[in-house]
């Protein structure tokens, strides 16, 4: 074995008992840890039954109802995305901006981003009416539909934290590559191991190369990031909601995400310090400044949430009130919202602003107070929201309430279990602390002080790249030339006959019924007129014959033709008796109105159509492609590491 | 059908093709096309021959063909060429029978925990008048359901309706909390569908059979309107205040049989539509109930035995 041969490099004492330390959070668990893992598999085997019941009699064994139509599973969704933006944004800010405590808790944070974003996916698909139909996402997808920015900004984001999270996984490969030999691993484990660790030595151009990938990933994926929720808000956003059509969502879901985010980072640092004596790394300093991030990020909340409600409680549109009275009132959900306010913002804000009375229990509680509220937030815009619809409730005497039912709460607790579960796991095959980072950051070698910041990170060397802009009457009227007149006569009874014809008197055009019996103009015959329509005959007028056996109606010139194009005009007699059922009938050009010409281009490009206006396809095509060339310059750096590695190989063998 | 407009009046066929129209409306033909050689109709193109105001023969260009059979979803998304159907819905003349709810309800055989078309006992204000307020779906021109669908199974057709394609649709419910008049209903567990379907109009663009999980609402009775039909809650709607029609045509028609001119209606009778202010362009109109001649809700004598159990007093 030439690989295992190849040692890494010697290394200080620090960093060798930094690796001894946190490789042995990858021993097997102890019996607290089994049982852990036991209770959180007990819950989502709950959570499972649960799920099988709702696929199999539907939606109808959750609490909502045609008009709150969203509940439980869409606030988890919006919670868990918030989460995410824990990870990897606050990961990849920090550096980006060089700031050295990340160093111990950027994985952390990135693992909390990549299974928050898979619990969140699910539960979207959860709430789906046809899971099954999942794939005509892909076949029929609409992109003027926010559903579908919202796929591609959530797929996008999750490849992103996965190669992020994986990028800086690296060079920590070998060591626990090396640690899973020693210890006799599973063969299946250790071959895992070997494929993820591309053969990484540290070697200098390994190293370069794999900066470049750190800098352009950390880089790309803070827009990223900020427009997955982003989108997410205007799931709401871009409907004329009274609560969700607002021009802050966009920033404020940003914000709560980020806020969110950073209390479940705490939480989670909190957690596995403890659970693996980590205190030594994941160390009191890193929490307090963690926690002054979140004390501006809850006044930052605290602020966009008066922003919001202020405005729209004091320009008092009537649906708007109606929501503001729901949601601060005397009701369930103003009992809640005040609850939240009050735990979810003051309460922490008390235990964190003042940095001397900073406590590390007073962070954590803080932190857990933020999460909770958070979810509870998440619900309050979106429940009240629905059981304020345009048609005031009590005019419509339709119930309009919502709560959930234990199927929700089940699979509720069975996402944020198998959220636990997975981080466990992922604990438990890779350090959950960045040996790398951490060694680098302590160790004051030359290697590392020589690195200017710049060449380290900042020039991730990025290809221009090109928008892709995809490019995305009525039938003349011909004179025939004729001057025939045409008559059409019914079948006319005892004798009499009605011919319609046009004439021209005092300038108007009218419809004359020229009424004759046995062979003379006859007098005094009620006659209606009336053109053809759709579905019956439209009553033009009635009039009576004069002495010389006409009556007329004014045309209707502004009236457009039938299907047909023409104006199927009748005259029909009404009276005396002996004449009635006499008819005649004539068509006549309908009036040049604009009308739809059979269109072969229909639909025509619209929001509402299944032809996307060319500006929606052209940004959406813009940002993605940016951000997947980033991602395969990225992949190319790790394929450019490993071909370093097998050169490295090839020279020690010549020598 | 390989003749041009041109040809067709070179040949000197004029008199019959104005024959061939005159035949389908009337008993006789004219005088002067009885020497005319027979042709049918569908021998020529599609084009009609019309009387001007100053006597003139002129060739009017048909604007539709003859609707195709609506059993694929293409001819469905697509609807009945050249029309574009409006319904207009006169308040001062609904007394809130729900005669138009139950005949939906028995027309499209909808379950009991739904409606499509929904009687709203409306009331603005203290001060204001109440009313009856009648509300199908309002089938936008500008539709919001359309907009935030994200596989396009819920579409504009070109003659006006806004239908659901439930053999498509993956129950996002997105559609429902963006329609800002709760048109919009859900099939939240399997559907009932009537055991004998002989007598129903199944398959693409009727609504039927419904499929659990999948969203709903009302279509505009669409495959009675492709027939000449009124829709149900027209027909059903013994004060007349209901009309369906076609706008292209310029008129809509009651139960009771009475045609109106569309434009002229809307005019004299300050038409309006429900919300305008959202700029969904519905294509129902309301006339102001004003001058009604029945007790509004909540007045003595008003009629709510026919109405849903679900509409009650507020």
């Amino acid at each position: 074995m030439i690989r295992a041969a190849h040692a890494i490099p010697t290394k200080t004492p620090y960093a060798q008992q930094v690796e001894t330390d946190l490789l042995a959070t990858l021993q097997p668990m102890g019996r607290p840890g089994r049982l852990w893992v036991a209770s959180l598999l007990a819950v989502c085997g709950v959570a499972l039954i649960a799920l099988i019941i709702q696929l199999r009699n539907g939606l109808r064994v959750t609490g909502m109802n045609d008009m709150v139509s969203w509940g439980v599973y869409m606030t988890n969704f919006v919670f868990f995305i918030g989460i995410s933006h824990a990870g990897t944004l606050i990961s990849a800010i920090l550096r980006v901006t060089g700031a050295e405590w990340r160093r111990p808790i950027t994985r952390l944070a990135e693992a909390i981003t990549v299974f928050a974003l898979i619990i969140g996916a699910s539960m979207i698909m959860i709430d789906m009416g046809r899971p099954d139909r999942l794939l005509n996402l892909i076949f029929h997808g609409r992109l003027s539909s926010p559903i579908l920015w919202d796929l591609c900004s959530v797929t996008t984001y999750l490849t992103g934290s996965f190669i992020y999270l994986y990028v800086a996984m690296i060079p920590d490969m070998p060591m626990v590559l090396r640690d899973a030999r020693l210890h006799g691993r599973s063969k299946w484990l250790v071959r895992f191991y070997e494929l993820l660790a591309i053969g990484y030595k540290g070697t200098p151009a390994q190293e370069r190369f794999l900066n470049r990938a750190l800098g352009a990933m950390a880089v790309i994926i803070i827009p990223v990031a900020i427009s997955v929720h982003t989108v997410v808000s205007w799931i709401f956003g871009m409907t004329v909601r009274p609560g969700w059509h607002s021009t802050i969502f966009g920033p404020y879901f940003v914000i709560g995400a980020i806020f969110s985010g950073t209390a479940a980072l705490i939480t989670a640092i909190a957690l596995f310090r403890r659970a693996y004596r980590l205190h030594k790394y994941l160390t009191d300093d890193c929490l307090r400044k963690l926690a002054a991030l979140l004390v501006a990020l809850t006044l930052l909340y605290g602020y966009f949430t008066l922003s919001e409600y202020l405005t729209t409680w004091y320009g008092g549109l009537g649906t708007e009130r109606r929501l503001i009275d729901l949601l601060m009132g005397a009701s369930p959900y103003g009992v809640t919202f005040w609850f939240w306010a009050v735990t979810g913002l003051f309460i922490p804000l008390g235990l964190l602003i003042m940095p001397s009375k900073r406590s590390i229990g007073g962070i954590i509680t803080a932190s857990v107070l933020i999460n909770i509220g958070m979810w509870l937030k998440r619900y309050l815009i979106l429940v009240p929201t629905l059981e304020t619809p345009w048609i005031p409730p009590h005019n419509s005497g339709v119930a309009l309430t919502y709560s959930p039912t234990w199927v929700e709460w089940a699979i509720t607790a069975g996402g944020f279990a198998a959220f636990m579960l997975l981080y466990t796991v992922f604990a438990r095959v890779f350090p959950i602390v960045s040996i790398w980072e951490v060694a680098e950051d302590a160790e004051p070698a030359e290697k590392v002080a020589d690195m200017k910041p710049r060449e380290r990170f900042a020039r991730p060397a990025f290809v221009a790249i090109r928008a892709l802009l995809l490019a995305g009457g009525i039938g003349a009227l011909g004179a025939v030339g004729a001057t025939t007149r045409l008559q059409a006569q019914a079948a006319q009874p005892r004798g009499a006959q009605l011919v319609l014809t046009m004439a021209v008197v005092d300038e108007e055009e009218r419809l004359v019924a020229a009424v004759t019996a046995a062979g003379r103009p006859f007098k005094g015959a009620r006659v209606a007129f009336a053109v053809k329509r759709v579905f019956s005959p439209m009553a033009l007028g009635e009039e009576v014959t004069g002495a010389d056996g006409k009556a007329s109606v004014p045309f209707p010139s502004t009236l457009p033709g039938d299907s047909t194009g023409a104006l199927a005009v009748s005259a029909e007699i009404i009276s005396p008796d002996r004449l009635a059922g006499t008819r005649g009938e004539t068509l006549m050009p309908g009036a040049p109105v604009v009308r739809a010409e059979p269109n072969e281009a229909w639909p025509p490009r619209a929001l509402w159509s299944t032809r996307a206006p060319i500006g929606v396809i052209a940004t959406l095509c813009t940002l993605l492609s940016v951000v997947w060339c980033t991602y395969v310059f990225v992949i190319r750096q790790l394929v450019l590491i490993k071909l370093a590695g097998r050169e490295e190989r090839q020279h020690r063998y010549i020598r | 059908m390989t003749l041009g407009r041109r040809e067709f009046v070179r040949a000197g066929l004029l008199a019959t093709g104005a024959a061939a129209v005159g035949i389908g409306a009337t008993a006789g033909a004219p005088d002067e096309a009885s020497g005319a050689p027979a042709k049918t109709a569908g021998d020529g193109p599609s084009d009609t021959v019309a009387l001007t105001p100053d006597g003139r023969l002129v060739a009017v260009r048909a604007v539709t063909q003859v609707p195709a059979p609506q059993r694929t979803w293409d001819a469905a998304r697509r609807g009945v060429p050249g029309r574009k159907w409006v319904m207009v819905i006169d308040l001062a003349k609904c007394d809130g029978c729900g005669e138009c709810v139950k005949a939906c309800r028995k027309g499209h055989f909808t379950p009991s925990d739904r409606e499509w078309i929904r009687l709203y006992k409306m009331r603005e204000s203290e001060e204001t008048a109440p009313y009856w307020f009648p509300k199908p779906c309002f089938h936008c021109d500008d539709p919001p359901c359309c907009k935030v669908c994200p596989v396009g199974a819920t579409f504009k057709r070109e003659d006006g309706i806004v239908l659901v394609d439930n053999t498509r649709c993956i129950g996002c419910r997105f559609c429902m909390a963006a329609c800002p008049y709760s048109s919009r209903v859900f099939n939240w567990g399997q559907p009932t569908n009537p055991s004998d379907s002989s007598h129903v109009a199944t398959g693409p663009g009727t609504g039927m059979p419904r499929y659990k999980g999948t969203t709903e609402k009302c279509d505009f009775c669409a495959s009675r309107l492709a027939e000449g039909e009124l829709t149900h809650c027209t027909e059903a709607c013994p004060m007349g205040a209901i009309y369906i029609g076609d706008q292209n045509e310029d008129a809509v028609t009651s139960g009771t049989g009475s045609t109106l001119q569309l434009s002229k209606l809307l005019r004299d009778r300050a038409g309006y539509r429900h919300l305008e202010d959202l700029g969904t362009q519905p294509r129902v109109f309301y006339l102001p109930p004003t001058n009604r001649r029945y007790a509004a809700p909540g007045e003595p004598g008003a009629e709510t035995g026919n109405v849903n159990a679900r509409v009650r007093n507020p």
